[in-house]
């Protein structure tokens, strides 16, 4: 099983000018905490948006690399975004999950992916021809290194065990966008 | 020019450059014109919801977007309306093709097409409907020139009286 905050320290320790959306809960919290920056997108709400809107950046940046890290509750509720980051498959795009098999912010209720549920063939079913399962930091690592070196788009699914971060991200929603667009040189 | 013609002006005058879309008839007239047009992407989506992540992301990264869907597509975008564009303070235009209203020939969409206004008002979004010919450059214009200075959702509603309603 992976430790999503080690994950999360990988994947916050090889970017440069990755654009990367956090999606609500865990997600986030990991990231602020493995590394905060400019171009992290924190998702204070809106549950199953975060891989819509890398999509949306990963459009209008073409250039740059956008990394969702989202989680198994999240894509649950959006799953619907995977057949249309398969049909348009940006080359830049990276979606990556955390399944922890619950919704550990609620009171840890499971979800569908503690059953049946398999979101990597989900994926695969979407049209994604690159979707990894990994279950050990060392898969999990030789798979985003992976993905950082080649064309996209990108699915890996990480077994991982439930968060215990405590740190929490700016909580200003402007602030969040502001910084983000100042240091992408957006005009705004 | 027609009323779809005028609108697909509008958006090129505004540097709208993605379409993200679910179809309905009236989307359709929009779509038939820009399908082959470079200076347009269009984005067809499973669901409107994905739209209201997907146009925050273009617009965040620098591009300009806009949510094009049919009068039930609203209610399925309550809750990232409310949570993404309107609290991150980003731009958002969305084109409505308004059913459920006059000469509605279908009960089911018509509690949904009546609460509309209501939605939009609840939510602070303002909102204004293409009803005339004649009305719809200033219309369309004020409303995408309204979304980009308020930095917030505006809906422009593309009413029966302009475009006819379904048989």
């Amino acid at each position: 099983m992976i430790d999503q905050f080690e994950a999360t320290r990988y994947v916050a320790g090889r970017l440069s000018d990755e654009l990367v959306v956090a999606s609500l809960g865990n997600a986030k919290y990991d990231l602020f905490r493995a590394r905060d920056r400019a171009l992290n997108f924190y998702m204070w709400n809106s549950m199953g948006m975060a891989c819509s809107m890398a999509l949306g950046l990963a459009m209008a940046r073409p250039e740059r690399r956008v990394i969702v890290l989202d989680g198994d509750g999240s894509l649950l509720m959006n799953l619907g975004s995977l057949a249309t980051e398969a049909t348009r498959a940006p080359a830049n795009l990276i979606h990556i999950v955390w399944d922890n098999r619950q919704y550990q912010l609620t009171g840890g209720q499971p979800t569908h992916t503690s059953f049946r549920t398999d979101l990597a063939r989900i994926a695969e079913g979407a049209g994604y021809e690159r979707a990894d399962r990994v279950e050990t930091l060392e898969a999990f690592n030789r798979s985003f290194d992976r993905a950082m070196n080649g064309p996209g788009p990108w699915f890996i699914l990480a077994l991982v065990n439930t968060s215990t971060s405590t740190a929490r991200p700016p909580k200003s929603p402007t602030f969040i966008k502001h910084r983000f667009m100042t240091e992408l040189g957006v005009e705004h | 020019m027609g009323w779809a013609e005028t609108i697909v002006d509008c958006l090129k005058q505004h540097r709208i450059r993605f379409i993200n879309y679910v179809p309905d008839a009236i989307g359709e007239k929009i779509l038939r014109l820009v399908r082959n047009d470079s200076a347009f992407e269009i984005l067809p989506l499973s669901r409107e919801e994905e739209g209201v992540g997907v146009t925050c992301g273009q617009a965040v990264g620098g591009a300009r977007g806009m949510l094009m869907m049919p009068t039930s597509g609203l209610g399925n975008s309550l809750n990232a309306l409310a949570s993404l564009p309107i609290p991150y303070r980003i731009p958002f235009p969305m084109l409505i093709g308004y059913r459920g209203a006059l000469g509605e020939f279908n009960a089911t969409q018509v509690p949904m097409g009546q609460a509309t206004p209501a939605m939009l008002k609840a939510l602070n979004i303002p909102y204004f409907s293409l009803e005339r010919e004649a009305e719809v450059r200033v219309v369309t214009e004020g409303a995408l020139k309204l979304t980009y200075s308020l930095e917030s959702p505006v809906a422009i509603l593309v009413s029966t009286q302009l475009v006819g309603w379904k048989e």
